[in-house]
């Protein structure tokens, strides 16, 4: 059985089990690593991608189910040559350490700003219970949120 | 000397990749042809081998190799190779490997595994140091006897793999003096698991008759010579490089699961690849050890501590691994804080069939510094004294003796409190809070040295003005590969740090190194990297002594030119003098290396430790403010500041960076971070579901003060500062709840349950009998005798 997925606007064609993870379609049929299987519980977020607009671990999504959707990744957040605007307040804040995070917060954060005005620190704190991270302790993260947010 | 300060707020050159998804980590490497690995482990904590037969395995669809024992002859530790690859004939942990099998995908690698053929007989089990040094205790290592010692020294006996001493000066008659009160106190902690996001990842090649190891680690050359010891070849049969790492804190200062991939390779002519899983990495993670600890102390009215006695048993698990080099640290975290008339100090690292534990972001440090932390509030209410004032009075100063004997220069700890001070007061005051919370603070000290050990570095001056810096550095998070290093080498040259190509580590390219952690990268790598630069300079600036006709000393490099001081614009482009001297003379370079001094302790002071003293002592001074819920037990952190010795901070924001994400990390470890053994001998957690980590709604924004000046002997007066910031959290969380409730606080972390059995006076005074009433009934052998086992 072939799925076609949209992934970042192209069509991509697999022949993966029905079951895999859409995290592993990606990264081993695709190459697109962007997305990385931290947990595969749904707790760390760091594979979480858009699908349809809205954030979801693709750990937890098997890929038949991702068939008739618009997936969006990490690698497909930038515009062209240029960082979004998230992304490039998180380099502007010194936000990344190991970095293994940064994909999934990026597509979280990404979905925050294009979803919501006006939205506080402790906004942005609940808006990123799914998302993890090790090395940061998060607040340069926050503080790049509030960046990009006063700047939209 | 660089005419260009090495302080910058340079941004990280990785972030941009970063950010877009784009990095590529050990675990994002596919390569063509590649085979997928998977390890069989073993599943009772104790046991005999009876048979292990993998010939049906090898028969089944895709597989290309099995390994075994057989396989992989030699035995790896510190001190003492205790350690084989995959057990042989005994199994003395849960997870302990046992084969390895390649094969064209993880699901036939796995289906195989599931061929193999085991049978075991169980044996008991030893789950607790309080079982292993029980008197009729089984041994976890019968053969210990036989185990190749590496380095000379520590006693050692049945279930006690190291013991490390410290004697200084006249204890017994301290405690017998009778104008003192003696304060003794107990605690125990449990262990911690690193969760780095990236889990322990390799990808191995055999090429031309050596091996390729590609791998997620902070020590490749330790990869390099365990690997070759393990299979029994010559170290310079492996090359090791390695992609940026996403994630160590100290977990991958070890070897892990690179010599399966290496023997898959060499046995199956292909590249293989193996990942662990996160349950893996749960169960058989390398953690910071479980530990338990008395302390007793002789102490004035008047607050002066005359002499102090301590034991610390430090759970290594079923083989020594690093806590056999880690009973070394109990001497500068216990006893590097205070000055104590006089001192002894035992540290034992202790079997027990359990998952083996490793180095974690001041190993040994944090628990002792909680321990010695709460001791310290317990004292002082002894006597009757303000804590703050106890630790004003007593902390080491210029002059004062360590407990090893060694002279700590400078006073550092002092002023840091002061500026504590300031900084506290600076805040709101403190409040009642209206919630019926109750409200507790504490501000405490602690002690962590930079590890030094020898390191090399190379930097190539190209032509079009850049320079390559060519080290076995890696990048794992912290951003000292990204930041400090470049700077070093930027300012030294004259170029802009963007100009400085780093170059990722690979064995077979650049000199030895004993590793990335223990905040070593900036002070080593970068003294290494700094004298490589400077001889660099010195060359570049006599071919431009030629080229523009005047003195090497009356040139200067900056802002990409070689001028005459003095004379903006003059002279050349470095890139043209470099362009020259390369045609001329030939391509210029420098190497540069270094190593720490090696202060010594006192003559008789210690025994069975890997350094007597310490050569670059750092100091912290943490401040917490929490709120205790006395009817759910639950602890929240209401305000945090940190106060660090930083020595000088060649780029402030990338030590705040890790200062916060280190207090955030310790505030796991503080509240609610524990592994911990079921009765089968497994890991309870084995997940991000059941072991939890800090969510971005538990933290608060640290303030933080960095304080420079303080003696190093670091590159510029450099010290490290990413390590550190973990050093005294727990100690100030449990010193802060104390202080709310009142009551004792022995245990970390600070669950819910455990803070309301405390409110509820329900929690027993932790007991520890397994540890000997007299301090020398604990040795295995008297200090400083030699060992004669
Ligand atoms: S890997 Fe999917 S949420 Fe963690
Ligand atoms: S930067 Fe390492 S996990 Fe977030």
């Amino acid at each position: 059985m072939v799925f076609t997925l949209s992934v970042n606007g192209d069509r991509l064609a697999s022949t993966a089990d029905p079951v895999t993870p859409l995290v592993d379609v990606l990264r081993e049929e695709f190459h697109l690593t962007g997305a990385k299987p931290v947990c595969r519980e749904g707790f760390c977020g760091a594979c979480m991608v858009l699908v349809d607009g809205k954030p979801a671990p693709s750990c937890l999504m098997p890929v038949a189910l991702a068939a008739d959707c618009e997936i969006r990744t990490v690698e497909g957040l930038a515009g062209g040559g240029t960082l979004n605007p998230i992304q490039q307040a998180l380099e502007t804040c010194d936000a990344v350490q190991c970095g293994m995070c940064f994909p999934g917060m990026v597509v979280t954060l990404t979905h925050l700003l294009t979803t919501t005005s006006g939205a506080t620190r402790d906004d942005i704190r609940a808006a990123l219970t799914g998302n993890i991270c090790r090395c940061t302790g998060y607040e340069r993260i926050i503080d790049a949120a509030v960046l990009a947010l006063a700047a939209t | 000397m660089a005419d260009v300060s090495a302080t910058m707020d340079l941004r990280r050159r990785d972030a941009s990749d970063k950010l877009r998804g784009r990095t590529r980590y050990t675990i994002d490497r596919y390569l063509p042809g590649m085979l997928h690995a998977a390890v069989l482990r073993a599943s009772v904590p104790a046991g005999r081998i009876v048979r292990l037969d993998t010939a049906r395995a090898t028969r089944m669809p895709g597989v290309h190799a099995v390994v075994t024992a057989a396989d992989a002859p030699g035995k790896i530790g510190i001190g003492i190779a205790d350690h084989p690859l995959f057990a042989r004939d005994v199994i003395r942990y849960d997870g302990e490997p046992l084969a390895a099998v390649a094969a064209g995908t993880l699901a036939q690698a796995q289906a195989a595994l599931a061929a193999i053929e085991v049978e075991i007989a169980p044996l008991p089990a030893l789950l607790t140091m309080a079982e292993a040094l029980a008197p009729e205790a089984p041994l976890v290592h019968p053969d210990w006897r036989e185990h190749e010692i590496l380095l000379e020294g520590g006693a050692r006996a049945g279930n006690v793999a190291w013991e490390a001493t410290v004697v200084r000066g006249d204890v017994d008659g301290a405690f017998a003096r009778t104008d003192v009160e003696i304060v003794e106190s107990t605690f125990r902690v449990g262990r911690q698991n690193h969760v780095a996001f990236e889990p322990r990842a390799v990808v191995a090649d055999y090429e031309d008759g050596r091996f390729h190891i590609e791998t997620s680690t902070q020590v490749p050359w330790t990869v390099r010579n365990a690997t070759a010891r393990l299979l029994g070849i010559a170290p310079s049969q492996v090359r090791v490089t390695v992609p940026p790492v996403g994630g160590g804190f100290g977990l991958k200062f070890d070897l892990a699961i690179e010599p399966f991939a290496a023997l898959l390779a060499r046995a199956s002519g292909r590249p293989v690849r193996l990942v662990n899983s996160r349950e893996e990495e749960m169960l058989t993670c390398l953690f910071r050890e479980n530990a338990e600890i008395r302390i007793r102390s002789a102490v004035t009215r008047e607050g002066e501590i005359v002499g102090r006695e301590a034991v610390v048993l430090m759970d290594c698990g079923a083989y020594g691994g690093e806590q056999i080099f880690l009973t070394t640290m109990t001497a500068h975290t216990l006893g590097g804080n205070y000055r104590l008339g006089s001192v002894r100090l035992v540290s034992r690292a202790v079997y027990t069939n359990t998952a083996p534990n490793g180095a974690f972001r001041c190993c040994n440090g944090v628990y002792n510094t909680f321990a010695l932390e709460r001791h310290t509030d317990e004292i002082a209410e002894r006597i009757g004294m303000d804590p703050l004032a106890f630790r004003r009075r007593n902390v080491l100063g210029d002059g004062d003796l360590g407990a090893t004997g060694q002279v700590f220069e400078g006073d550092v700890l002092g002023p840091m409190l002061h500026r504590m001070d300031t900084l506290r007061d600076a805040a709101a005051p403190p409040r009642a809070l209206a919630d019926g919370r109750l409200y507790g603070r504490a501000t405490t000290v602690g002690t962590w040295f930079v590890f030094v050990g020898p390191s090399a570095a190379t930097v190539n001056m190209n032509a079009d003005g850049t320079a390559t810096l060519v080290t076995s550095g890696v990048e794992i998070g912290s951003g000292s590969m990204m930041q400090s290093l470049p700077q070093i080498v930027a300012s030294t040259l004259g170029i802009p740090p963007e100009t400085v190509i780093v170059r990722a580590a690979d064995t077979d390219a650049a000199g030895y190194d004993v590793g990335v952690g223990g905040g070593r990268t900036t002070v080593s790598l970068g003294a290494a990297s700094l004298s490589a630069a400077q001889e660099v300079r010195t060359k570049l600036l006599k071919v431009a002594s030629d080229l523009i006709e005047a003195a090497p000393d009356d040139l200067v490099m900056r802002e990409g030119r070689i001028e005459i001081a003095g004379a903006p614009g003059s002279g050349r482009t470095i890139a043209e003098v470099a362009a020259r001297a390369q045609a001329q003379i030939g391509p210029i370079s420098g190497t540069g290396a270094f190593t720490g001094a090696g202060v010594q302790a006192m003559p008789g002071c210690v025994a069975g430790h890997f350094i007597g003293a310490i050569d670059i002592p750092i100091f912290a001074v943490h401040d917490c403010e929490v709120a205790v819920d006395p009817e759910t037990g639950h602890v929240e952190v209401l305000a945090y500041r940190v106060v660090q010795d930083v020595g000088r901070a060649l780029n402030p924001r990338a030590i705040q960076g890790q200062i916060q994400g280190g207090v955030v990390q310790g505030l796991g470890y503080a509240l609610h971070e524990e592994v911990t053994i079921g009765a089968n001998g497994r890991v309870c957690q084995n997940g991000f579901e059941t072991y939890r980590v800090p969510l971005a709604q538990d933290v608060v924004p640290v303030e933080i003060s960095l304080y420079e000046g303080a003696p190093s002997i670091g590159p510029l007066g450099t010290k490290g500062a990413g390590e550190v910031p973990i050093l005294n959290v727990g100690a100030a969380v449990a010193c802060a709840v104390a202080n709310a409730t009142g009551k004792r606080v022995q245990e970390l972390p600070l669950t819910p349950p455990r803070v309301l059995e405390l409110l509820l006076d329900r929690k027993q005074d932790i007991a520890l009998p397994h540890i000997a009433a007299a301090w020398a009934d604990n040795l295995v052998r008297p200090h400083n005798q030699p060992d004669r086992s």
